[in-house]
């Protein structure tokens, strides 16, 4: 009996220590995936940057702006476009192109292109690939948002190899906008990008694999015409829910999340508690508005829509949903747009005798729906404030929510029976971009059924002038602010200033216009952190 | 038994037709299609128009159904519109991590089944009993994604013991124990509440057992309890037990959608909830059909098993 019992506990005791020794020699997944929280020093070359995006790579809609923010940071990293648009003016800075010149009439531009560009495998990039690139821009499967400036492109000349002329219908003010969102793609192997299976461009990094629903790798372009990036590798680890990614950058799984992959509320936490760094999008904005389909008979009348611009409290919208991340607004420029007038932002703001007093001479306004997309929480919580808000003036608002398929369905379609919630970008680029290219704005049609000679007017004059920021262009906006206080087809609440987080360890980290990331520059101050 | 295999197969191939139909309806009556959720929020009609045309869905349903199901017919599972890969590849990525997780979920749930139940059985005290059977109720009764939620916390965030979520970086098979601890909050998660209804049938198994005639006698002439238990209790109580252990597997792949959504492990929960959002109907199809062919495969199974064991099923309707 003793000698059993013995035995037993002998046994015991090896298994014990087996695992003891055996679990002490293994590796620590958290310990394998964990930087340090503070650092810095100088640059110093290796390693793998791991980011954090919601949503996975979409072939289907890979020159789309917005629509996913995994298909814009390979666009960004993998491939080049001619130029990038200066983050504080809108002035173009060179990249593939070197050097540019407007004919007097703004029916031509000629771009000189650089002579040591090579795609990703090996092939010379010439003026043809500029042609190619631009055809399958506008030939899809995508729906990318430039398409009316690149169908304006009437000729290409291609005979030089290091230079290219494009010919135009009309002059086209916001071409720089096209040349600085269209990327320089391999025509050859397009089937291949468009299946999800090649992506080859001439940019920094070159694609190295996808596993769809989890990640993607790229690694360094050793022959980048640039100089070749610190990083050996970037891998996009893909999340369907900000609170996973936010927990996920918080435990070291992630060392920077994209905008959109944070809510406001964890973006500051991680910055403000937890020593992350804040990366600001200044120039990247986008804007939150209350949209209003003038066709609904209860929103017809001009002055509904003005007591409804005096009853949204902005402020509180902007302090208490966007933690200050923005500023109200009642025309959609962004502090850094050409178009902007600080001046013309006073003329709604909170007034609730003011909303009274128009509506006590019109007849009572009956119960309005109030669509609002389910996704995130953001757009839930300004509703509910618009619907108090509207309450307060005597307007019923009814909430109903959508899930972000039948929400840009009703808007593309026209379908929201009353208002609206929705952010729209747009206006961080040239300023007749937002009329030609956003839908909630477009003249021909848009989700407001708003149809208007003059507006359509406006918005072909500022998209015909061939300056953007000429005396010219900046009448032709002030046009456009003019018709959007007056008429009211969109109320906007504020601007919105994207911010991403990353850690401390994470140095130089690039964007752009369209939110997405460049890491060309971007270093890790450990990089040996990991095995 | 030839005969009752002709007569059952029909209705099987009948049941799945009749499925594939309605599947393939009921998606195109969810508000929101496909070509919206592709063109994004600044396009315009015309897009909407003209996508819809690239994917076929401008012609009538019936032609659309026939070439789908053609296609289902050949293996030919077709392209996601929303990820541009082999819906084949896709579908075979989700199945193999949702299986993955659910294995260790049901190995945990076995060792935690048993562990549970086997100690309260062989100690049968009062405070042991009633510890256990608390700590059973709470882990039934705790909703997955509050028990998910609460380890994130405490083991990823808090202790900084193990990944708070996703997957091994470098592949499943690259290091096992790394794996391992990526596994190990998903499969407790889901494996939990299985674990402790299949300590309850156990433990009522085994006590039930404990009432025959054998293992009383053997306790009277002084064997001891957990002798007893071990030795015969244990493996008559089984088969029931493994019985209603079918089952919870069931519900353990069900459960996994959710899991898999909370920890951002992508298996097959995960793409069917993209899928829906996305409206992408050919991978939604395939995925329930996927279910219903799995769930119609076992019925059929298990008709043929009883018809072959019960001559009386096999020869009904012959006459």
């Amino acid at each position: 009996m003793f000698r059993h019992q013995f035995a037993r506990t002998l046994w015991a005791l090896l298994l014990a220590l087996i695992a003891v020794v055996g679990l002490s020699s293994c590796r620590s997944a958290v310990d394998a995936q964990q930087g340090p929280v503070t650092g810095s020093g100088p640059v110093v070359r290796g390693g793998e940057l791991r980011v954090g995006v919601l949503g996975d790579l979409s072939p289907a809609k890979f020159l789309q702006i917005g629509t996913g923010g995994l298909n814009g940071h390979i666009v960004a990293n993998v491939y080049d476009t001619l130029i990038t648009l200066d983050h504080a003016s809108l002035t173009p800075r060179p990249s593939l192109a070197t050097g540019w010149t407007l004919a007097p009439d703004g029916l031509s531009l000629a771009l000189n292109l650089r002579r040591d560009v090579t795609f990703h495998d090996g092939r010379e990039f010439t003026s043809s690939d500029v042609q190619q690139s631009l055809l399958a821009y506008l030939a899809g499967p995508w729906k990318p948002q430039f398409k009316r400036t690149a169908a304006a492109i009437t000729r290409y000349d291609v005979t030089d190899p290091h230079r290219v002329v494009l010919s135009f219908a009309h002059p086209v003010g916001n071409i720089f906008d096209l040349l600085d969102s269209a990327p320089i793609i391999d025509a050859k192997t397009l089937d291949g990008l468009k299946a999800g299976r090649t992506f080859n461009g001439t940019g920094p990094f070159e694609f190295a694999s996808w596993t769809p629903n989890a990640r993607v790798t790229l690694v360094r372009n050793n022959n980048y015409w640039g100089g070749s990036p610190a990083l050996d590798k970037v891998t996009f680890v893909e999340g369907n829910d900000p609170k996973s990614l936010y927990t996920r950058l918080r435990t070291g799984q992630l060392d920077v999340v994209d905008p959109i992959g944070l809510t406001s509320h964890d973006q500051k936490l991680a910055t403000s508690r937890y020593g992350f760094r804040d990366i600001e999008f200044t120039g990247a904005e986008s804007e939150v508005y209350v949209g209003v389909n003038v066709a609904n008979s209860a929103l017809a009348d001009r002055r509904v829509r003005q007591a409804i611009a005096f009853a949204v409290d902005r402020e509180r919208i902007m302090t208490d949903v966007y933690q200050g991340a923005g500023y109200p607004v009642n025309l959609p420029w962004p502090k850094t747009s050409p178009a902007y007038d600080a001046s013309a932002n006073h003329t709604f703001t909170r007034d609730v005798s003011k909303a009274k007093a128009i509506l006590a001479g019109l007849p009572p306004v009956p119960p309005i729906d109030l669509d609002y997309s389910s996704q995130g929480g953001t757009s839930r919580i300004v509703a509910e404030i618009v619907q108090s808000n509207l309450k307060d003036v005597g307007i019923t608002v009814d909430l109903v929510p959508n899930d972000p398929t039948v929400h840009s369905s009703k808007l593309i379609g026209g379908e929201f029976s009353g208002l609206w919630i929705l952010e729209h970008a747009f206006a961080q680029f040239t300023p007749s971009t937002l009329a030609v290219s956003a839908y909630p704005f477009n003249a021909a049609k848009n989700a407001s059924n708003f149809v208007d000679a003059d507006y359509a007017a406006a918005a072909d004059a500022a998209w015909k002038t061939a300056d953007p920021s000429s005396p010219e262009a900046i009448a032709a906006y002030r046009r456009l602010d003019a018709v959007w206080l007056k008429e009211l087809f969109l109320v906007e609440i504020g601007v919105v200033v994207q911010h991403a987080t990353a850690s401390p360890n994470v140095r130089d980290v690039g964007w752009d216009r369209r939110v997405q990331f460049h890491f060309a520059g971007t270093s890790l101050t450990n990089p040996d952190r990991r095995s | 038994m030839t005969g009752y295999l002709f007569r059952r197969i029909p209705t099987a191939v009948i049941v799945l037709f009749a499925a594939s139909l309605l599947i393939f309806a009921v998606l195109r009556l969810i508000p929101g299609g496909p070509e919206a959720a592709l063109a994004g929020s600044d396009a315009t009609p015309e897009d909407l128009a003209a996508i819809r045309h690239d994917l076929g869905l401008d012609r009538g349903f019936f032609v659309q159904y026939a070439a789908w199901i053609g296609s289902v017919l050949t293996l030919d599972f077709g392209t996601s519109y929303q990820v541009g890969g082999s819906i084949g590849d896709l579908v075979s990525f989700g199945l193999t991590n949702t299986l993955v997780l659910t294995s260790a979920a049901a190995v945990f749930a076995v060792a935690l089944g048993l562990a549970l139940s086997l100690a309260a059985t062989i100690r049968p005290s009062t405070w042991l009993n009633t510890l256990l059977t608390g700590v059973n109720a709470v882990a039934i009764a705790l909703p997955t994604f509050v028990v998910g939620i609460v380890l994130i916390f405490l083991f990823g965030v808090r202790w900084r013991l193990l990944p708070a979520g996703g997957t091994p970086p470098n592949g499943l098979t690259d290091d096992l124990w790394i794996t391992a601890q990526y596994l190990a909050l998903p499969a407790f998660t889901l494996g939990l509440p299985a674990g402790a209804m299949l300590a309850r049938f156990l433990t009522e198994a085994l006590q039930s057992e404990l009432t025959q005639p054998y293992a009383v006698t053997a306790i009277a002439t002084g064997a001891s309890r957990r002798d007893v238990v071990l030795k015969h209790a244990l493996r008559n109580a089984l088969p029931s037990t493994i019985t209603a252990f079918g089952l919870i597997v069931g519900a353990l792949l069900g459960g996994a959608v959710l899991v898999e959504s909370i920890f951002g492990w992508p298996g097959l929960g995960l793409l069917t909830e993209e899928g829906i959002s996305a409206r992408d109907y050919p991978l939604v199809q395939v995925l329930v059909l996927l279910s219903v062919t799995v769930f119609v495969l076992i019925q059929l199974a298990a008709d043929i098993v009883h018809a072959w064991l019960d001559p009386r099923i096999r020869l009904a309707g012959a006459a």
